[in-house]
């Protein structure tokens, strides 16, 4: 096995997990805003108890995502250092923007968040949470940003071999960012929005207690859903016209693919300048479930006198269809990433020159340690979710409220 | 222009040494035993800062990528096996931290704890390591790489990676002697005063390994910068020492937060204009103008940066203000 694979492989494994827990954190994020400025607005407690419940739910979540998003970011420099090398100095500037701009922020509120039930002001507290939802977009727009770059450079020049910035504002009009964009957004809030409805489909399949509480998260979710499938089709079919234009090898070969072939061919020598069917065929199913879930839409007349409940049937099908749209997301992004091979930059710089000159067995034990960590603490992640989810909202640990003064001894938390 | 981004890259990496630094030493302290009570009052002293805290890295590495594309590629893939140990050691904690109370079995809490204790250790081993590499210098060829990673198997880094978890230690030791409820800080105050013979000495070994080496005095440019360091950092030590005696904790973290700001301070000044500095050849040794980002991309960033420091720092410190005194049992409780 040469370096080069196994650095994929790597990055293939970790954006992969990485991005599952990003898309629930983005869309969950979304909806328990709408519910917390509910409660705020309303004082009804019902939207309290639902904002704790799928609260804690996302908090659990969380961790995987910034555990994974530290790893993906060292492995810049450990494993690609040829594209801090050839392209940092464009390249890193959305990614630089990203961690100050976005994710230290969303750390920072978020912990306030999640301490500052019963501490802090009910608007100060909102507010958090209005923090960490920006910042959270904020993320998703900067690392796009950086990713369509490699898509698509723009706005820089080659000088001594060296990719300098000349144009930033490039980078934010760049025709393969602006749909692509609102294609993973909606796609965030499709997962956030399918989580909430099966989760709750689930309790009340089960009949478990709270019916008023799940019957509200179930029609949320559904209605999410429904409006986000509707985005999510728009938005990617909406791509294929920009991104067929900037990277004609993409999705197979034009006219025009042939000539950009024969012209890198005379520049960086003969090669293997088709991305591999992979691509592609990630591409034919994600559509695939794309319109398999626009039967959603299907399911919101029946949320008419609670049809959806009662006939039990269509709370079996929103359960059985919540693993579609992560296995769609996940296609998605190979037919982006994979489709844009041989190239780290399109165009620009291959992807054999990008991976970091470190020895094979190395990159092989970073390989299998980082896969089996990450895999480990995902699966660990869905187990403590999913039994957290089923517990009911009940009595979440997060926003518990303190034990009474005059109590001398306090209570564990997070028990039951 | 460089300068200020190095500056800056600085604060980031010391802010994180220092406040990660306590999460990391209160994880080893885990380890000290007492049974589930006293982990959680400490895990509970820790709770709101925790997220904060670990950001510092995230936004380190940031300013690495943006402001000093070079340097970020051939400092994290020419000292792989640190940095990847150093990020288990990070990744293990941030999620033993945050998932150890999810469970409700006591025997899995400790096991988590189990997790987040290696990953304490693991993380100060690491970052110690990385900054030996940068004192002891690289093998950086002309090509402009670092050839393999054999040059980390030191003495001096195994010293230095030794300090950095005896140096957490305390400073874990002293954040609980500030925040934990009066009885339990006086507990924990004395092991951090026990600690500190400990971290003395643990400098003093790597400050002797480090003068026999001739790679240090080699790579090193000012060696007088260079000496100050372990004399400053016994200093903050007995400094501490002395505020915990006196009943004054505040004190005494300022002084072991400042042990922990110190050595990278003092690395970027010992190796100026440097900040890798070639074993094998002394035209491959890379100055901190080198490494920076062109002139375009800096101005950008620092239009960005300018207004968002203040935001970023003054966020930190609401959660530090809100969150400051010591806790109770009525105290918020989540991990």
């Amino acid at each position: 096995m040469d370096t080069l694979l196994l650095a994929r492989l790597q990055f293939a494994t970790t954006t992969s997990i990485h991005f599952l827990f990003v898309v629930v954190t983005l869309g969950l994020v979304t909806l328990l805003v709408g519910m917390q400025t509910a409660w705020v607005l309303t004082g009804n407690p019902k939207w309290e108890r639902l904002t704790r419940y799928w609260g804690q739910l996302y908090v659990i979540n969380y961790v995987l995502g910034i555990a994974t998003g530290i790893v993906m970011e060292f492995q810049f420099g450990l494993n690609w250092s040829g594209l801090s090398r050839y392209v940092g100095n464009v390249f890193g500037a959305p990614l630089a923007i990203e961690t100050l701009v976005a994710f230290f922020l969303e750390s920072t509120f978020l912990g306030m968040w999640i301490f500052g039930w019963h501490r802090l002001g009910k608007g100060v507290h909102l507010a958090l949470l209005w923090g960490v939802a920006i910042t959270a977009y904020a993320s998703a727009f900067w690392i796009m940003v950086a990713n369509s770059w490699l898509q698509h450079p723009v706005g820089y020049e080659v000088r001594d071999g060296i990719a300098h910035l000349t144009d930033f504002g490039a980078l934010l009009t760049n025709p393969s960012l602006g749909m692509a964009f609102g294609h993973v957004v909606s796609a965030a809030m499709l997962v956030g929005g399918m989580l909430m409805a099966a989760v709750s489909a689930w309790h009340l399949i089960r009949r478990t207690p709270d019916f008023v509480l799940f019957r509200t998260s179930l029609r949320i979710g559904l209605v999410t859903s429904a409006l986000a499938i509707t985005m999510v089709q728009g938005f990617g079919f909406a791509q294929f016209g920009p991104v067929g234009a900037v990277q004609p090898t993409k999705f197979g070969q034009g006219p025009e693919g042939q000539a950009l072939i024969a012209e890198w061919t005379t520049r960086f020598g003969p090669g293997d300048y088709t991305p591999p069917v992979l691509a592609s065929v990630g591409l034919g199913f994600m559509i695939l479930i794309g319109f398999t879930l626009g039967c959603v839409w299907l399911l919101l007349p029946l949320l008419f006198r609670d049809w959806i409940i009662r006939l039990r049937f269509p709370l079996w099908l929103v359960l059985l269809a919540l693993p579609l749209p992560f296995v769609a997301v996940i296609l998605g992004w190979i037919a982006r990433e994979v489709g844009r091979q041989p190239w780290v930059a399109y165009g620009l710089l291959p992807t054999d020159q990008a991976v970091s000159p470190v020895g094979a067995p190395v990159m092989l034990a970073s390989l299998i340690g980082f896969s089996l960590l990450l895999g480990t603490l995902a699966v660990t992640n869905w187990v403590l979710l999913a039994r957290h989810a089923a517990r009911g909202a009940a009595d979440p640990a997060l926003g518990r409220p303190p034990a009474p003064p005059n109590e001398s001894t306090h209570p564990e938390p997070a028990l039951i | 222009m460089d300068l200020a981004w190095y500056a800056l890259l600085g604060l980031f990496f010391a802010g994180y040494l220092v406040l990660a630094g306590y999460d990391y030493g209160v994880g080893l302290l885990l380890a000290r035993g007492g049974g589930p009570a006293l982990r959680r009052e400490a895990l509970t002293a820790l709770g709101p800062f925790f997220l904060g805290n670990e950001v510092w890295l995230v936004a380190a590495v940031g300013i690495l990528f943006g402001a000093f594309p070079v340097l970020e590629g051939e400092l994290l893939a020419g000292c792989y096996p640190a940095v990847a140990g150093a990020l288990v050691g990070v990744i293990l904690v941030t999620v033993g931290v945050q998932l150890r109370s999810r469970p409700t079995d006591e025997r899995v809490r400790a096991r988590w704890d189990r997790v987040v204790m290696i990953g304490s250790a693991l993380a100060a081993v690491g970052w110690g390591v990385v900054l030996a590499a940068l004192l002891q210098g690289v093998p950086r060829q002309a090509d402009g790489h670092v050839a393999g990673v054999s040059h980390l198997a030191t003495p001096f880094a195994a010293a230095v990676g030794l300090a950095m978890v005896a140096l957490v230690a305390v400073h874990g030791a002293t954040f609980l002697a500030l925040r934990l409820s009066t009885d339990a800080a006086a507990v924990v105050g004395r092991t951090a005063r026990r600690l500190v013979p400990v971290a003395l000495t643990a400098v003093a070994l790597a400050t002797v390994v480090g003068l026999l080496s001739a790679r240090v005095r080699d790579a090193v440019q000012r060696p007088a910068v260079a000496v100050l360091l372990p004399v400053l950092l016994a200093a903050a030590l007995l400094a501490a020492r002395a505020a915990l005696a006196r009943r004054r904790p505040g004190w005494a973290l300022a002084a072991t937060g400042a042990a922990l700001a110190l050595p990278v301070v003092l690395v970027g000044a010992a190796l100026w204009p440097y900040v890798l500095v070639s074993t094998t050849d002394p035209g491959a040794s890379l100055t901190v103008t080198d490494a920076a980002a062109s002139a375009p991309t800096l101005r950008l960033l620092g239009w960005v940066a300018l207004p968002l420091l203040p935001a970023l720092l003054g966020f930190q410190a609401m959660c530090w203000w809100v969150f400051r005194g010591r806790t109770d049992g009525r105290a918020p409780v989540y991990w």
